[in-house]
C-alpha cells in the first residue's frame, strides 16, 4: 500500500507547524509592524470625521470593523483607487479576463466544439487561472540574437500604453482616471504608440517572422488610424468638445449612433483593425507567419502583450460606447438603496444593527447614479466587445492589399461622408445650439 | 514642481536629441528621437497648450518617428552610410550649432518673451479653430491645397503602371 509521505511523523508535523507560526510572528512584529509605521507615517492620510487619521487612529479604527467605512470612502476618493481598482487597471483587467474566456468559449460554441472544459468542474472556469498561472511559471527564453533592452522593455510599454488607454475612459459620472479637456485628442496620442511598441518588439527579436508581422503591424496600424480620427469628427463637431465625460453626458436623451451611423460602422471597422481582430489578424496570421510579431515571446513575456491586447479591446469597445452608445446613459433600473437602514440602523427582532458611517458613502461616493451608470457602461460595452469577437467564428482573413485598399479609399471615403453628415445636421439646425440637443 | 519638470524635461529632450545624432545604432538613434518629440510635447503641456503638446504626441511621435524607424529598419547601414571620422567637421558642427542657438537666443530674449504674464489659463480650442475660419482663413486655405496636392502627388506616385488592371483589388 503506498501513502503520499511514508516518513509522516505527527509530532514533527506539529513542530514545523509551531516553528512556522512562531518565525511568521517574529519576522512580522520585527520588521512587518515598523514597515507599516513607517510607511503609513509617509503617506498623507485623510481628515476623518475632522479628525487626522494617524497610524494609531487607523489601528483603532482597524480593529472595529464598523469605523472602517470612513477609512473605505477617503480610500475609494483617492486618485490611486481610480487608477489601480474601479475606474482604471484592476476593473478593465476583470473585462479583459473575462473577455478572454468567454471568447474561447463563445468560439468553440460557434464552431460546434466544447472548448475549456475540464479546469474548474464547471464548464472549465477555472481554464484563465490555469493558463494564467502557467504563463506565470513558464521560463522565458530571450532569442540570443535579439536586441535585449528593447525586447525586454516592449511587453511592458504595450501594457503600459494599453493601461493609459484605459484611463481615458470615462465609466460614471465624474468616474475616470484621466479627466482631459482633451480626452479624444489624447486617445489619438495613445493609439499612435501602439505601432511603435509593436514594430519595435518585431524588429528586437531579429527573427523573421516577428518582422513580417511587425511590418504587417505597423501597415495596418499606421493607414487605419486615419479613417479612425475622421469618423470620430462627426461627433466631436456635432458635441462641440474633445472631454470624453462631456461627450457621453451630451447622449442622454439619444445616443449619437442614430444620426451619425455611418461614422459609426466606419469607427467599428477601423477598430477591429487596430486591434488586429479577424478578419484583419495579418500580423498574428498563425497559419502563415507562425504568432507573427508574437512569435519570439514567451512566458510571461507573452502573457504581458495578451493583456495589453485584450485591455486594448475593452478600451476600444469602451470608447465606442462613449462616442456612439451614449455612455453610462439609459433608464434608472437600480433601485435606491434603503437609506433608513444606514440612518436608523437596521432591526432584526429584538437587535438593531447599525452601521456607522454608511451613509455619507452611499450619498457621496456610492452613489444610485454611479451604480447605474456602471451598470449601463458594462452592459453596452459587453454587447460591443461581443460583436467584435463574433466575427472570429465567421469570417476568413483577407489578403494585405485588400485591407490597405479598405482602408485608403473606401473608409476614409465613408468618414467623409460621416462628416458631411454631421455637418448638415449641424447646420440644418437639427443639433447644436437651437437643435434638439 | 513645474521647475523640475522643466529641467527633467529639457535633460530629456537635449539630451536624446545628442543621442540621437550620436548614436551608432541607427533604431536606438531613432528611439532617441522619439524621446525629443516627445519631450517638446511635454514643453507644450508645461505651457499649457495641450492641444498642441497632443498633436506633437500624436503626428511627431505617432507618425513621423515611426516612418523614420520604419525605413531605418529596411535599410543596411553599411550599404548607404561611410563613416567618416573627421574633427574639424566636429568641432565646425558644434560651433555652428552654438551660433544658431546663441543668435536664436538673442532673438528670443529680444522679443519682450520676459514681460509675459505665466499664470494665464490654457488657451481654448474652440478659440484656436475660430481664429482658423476668420482671420487666419487663407493661411487655412493654403494648407488645405498644399495637403491635397501632396497627397494627389503621392497617389500619382503610388500609382504602378505595370500592374494590369485586372490585378487591382476592386
Amino acid at each position: 500500500m503506498s501513502v503520499i509521505a511514508p516518513n509522516f511523523k505527527l509530532s514533527e508535523f506539529i513542530k514545523s507547524i509551531i516553528d512556522d507560526v512562531v518565525w511568521t510572528i517574529l519576522i512580522l512584529s520585527l520588521i512587518g509592524l515598523p514597515a507599516i509605521m513607517m510607511v503609513l507615517f509617509v503617506i498623507p492620510m485623510p481628515v476623518i470625521d475632522g479628525e487626522l487619521l494617524t497610524p494609531f487612529l487607523a489601528f483603532t479604527y482597524l480593529a472595529d470593523p464598523t469605523r472602517t467605512l470612513p477609512i473605505v470612502q477617503a480610500f475609494m476618493t483617492t486618485d490611486m483607487f481610480k487608477i489601480m481598482a474601479f475606474p482604471g487597471f484592476g476593473f478593465a483587467a476583470l473585462i479583459a479576463a473575462g473577455t478572454i474566456f468567454i471568447e474561447r468559449k463563445m468560439l468553440a460554441k460557434l464552431q460546434l466544439r466544447v472548448g475549456p472544459f475540464y479546469c474548474g468542474k464547471v464548464e472549465g472556469i477555472l481554464q484563465l487561472m490555469g493558463d494564467g498561472l502557467k504563463l506565470i511559471s513558464k521560463e522565458i527564453i530571450i532569442p540570443a540574437k535579439a536586441d535585449k533592452p528593447i525586447f525586454w522593455a516592449a511587453p511592458v510599454l504595450f501594457v503600459a500604453s494599453a493601461a493609459a488607454f484605459v484611463a481615458l475612459i470615462p465609466v460614471a459620472p465624474g468616474w475616470v482616471v484621466a479627466d482631459v479637456d482633451m480626452g479624444l485628442l489624447g486617445v489619438f496620442a495613445v493609439i499612435g504608440f501602439f505601432p511603435i511598441v509593436t514594430i519595435l518588439s518585431a524588429w528586437s527579436a531579429n527573427s523573421k517572422f516577428p518582422f513580417i508581422g511587425g511590418i504587417r503591424a505597423l501597415f495596418q496600424m499606421v493607414s487605419f488610424e486615419i479613417p479612425l480620427i475622421l469618423s470620430l469628427l462627426g461627433v466631436v463637431m456635432v458635441t462641440g468638445t474633445l472631454n470624453l465625460s462631456e461627450i457621453a453626458a451630451s447622449q442622454s436623451s439619444f445616443p449619437w449612433i442614430v444620426f451619425l451611423p455611418v461614422g459609426a460602422i466606419v469607427f467599428f471597422i477601423t477598430m477591429l483593425a487596430e486591434l488586429e481582430r479577424i478578419p484583419f489578424d495579418l500580423p498574428e496570421a498563425e497559419s502563415e507567419i507562425v504568432a507573427g510579431w508574437l512569435t519570439e515571446l514567451s512566458g510571461m513575456m507573452y502573457g504581458l502583450v495578451q493583456l495589453g491586447t485584450y485591455l486594448k479591446l475593452y478600451a476600444f469597445a469602451a470608447l465606442f460606447v462613449v462616442l456612439f452608445l451614449g455612455g453610462w446613459n439609459g433608464p434608472m433600473i437600480v433601485p435606491p438603496f434603503p437609506m433608513e437602514i444606514a440612518t436608523h440602523g437596521m432591526e432584526m427582532g429584538p437587535v438593531t444593527v447599525k452601521i456607522g458611517g454608511l451613509a455619507p458613502i452611499l450619498s457621496q461616493t456610492i452613489t444610485q447614479e454611479m451604480l447605474n451608470g456602471t451598470l449601463w457602461f458594462v452592459l453596452k460595452t459587453v454587447g460591443v466587445i461581443f460583436f467584435i469577437l463574433l466575427p472570429r467564428g465567421v469570417f476568413p482573413r483577407i489578403r494585405i492589399d485588400m485591407l490597405l485598399n479598405l482602408g485608403w479609399t473606401k473608409l476614409i471615403g465613408l468618414a467623409f461622408v460621416n462628416i458631411f453628415i454631421a455637418l448638415a445636421l449641424v447646420y440644418a439646425g437639427v443639433l447644436g445650439p437651437g437643435g434638439l440637443q | 514642481m513645474a521647475d523640475a519638470v522643466f529641467l527633467a524635461l529639457t535633460v530629456i529632450t537635449i539630451g536624446s536629441a545628442i543621442a540621437a545624432l550620436e548614436m551608432r545604432s541607427l533604431i536606438y538613434g531613432s528611439i532617441a528621437l522619439m524621446g525629443t518629440l516627445g519631450g517638446i510635447a511635454g514643453f507644450f503641456f508645461l505651457l499649457d497648450a495641450p492641444f498642441v503638446a497632443l498633436f506633437q504626441l500624436a503626428v511627431y511621435v505617432g507618425s513621423i518617428a515611426v516612418l523614420i524607424l520604419f525605413t531605418v529598419m529596411l535599410v543596411k547601414r553599411e550599404l548607404i552610410f561611410k563613416k567618416i571620422e573627421d574633427r574639424k567637421r566636429k568641432f565646425a558642427g558644434i560651433g555652428l550649432m552654438l551660433v544658431v542657438m546663441v543668435s536664436l537666443g538673442a532673438v528670443f530674449l529680444d522679443s519682450g518673451i520676459k514681460t509675459i504674464t505665466t499664470d494665464e489659463p490654457a488657451v481654448d480650442f474652440r478659440d484656436i479653430g475660430t481664429d482658423f475660419v476668420t482671420y487666419y482663413w487663407p493661411a487655412l486655405i493654403l494648407m488645405g491645397l498644399i495637403l491635397a496636392g501632396s497627397v494627389t502627388g503621392a497617389l500619382v506616385l503610388a500609382r504602378r503602371e505595370d500592374v494590369e488592371n485586372d490585378q487591382r483589388v476592386s
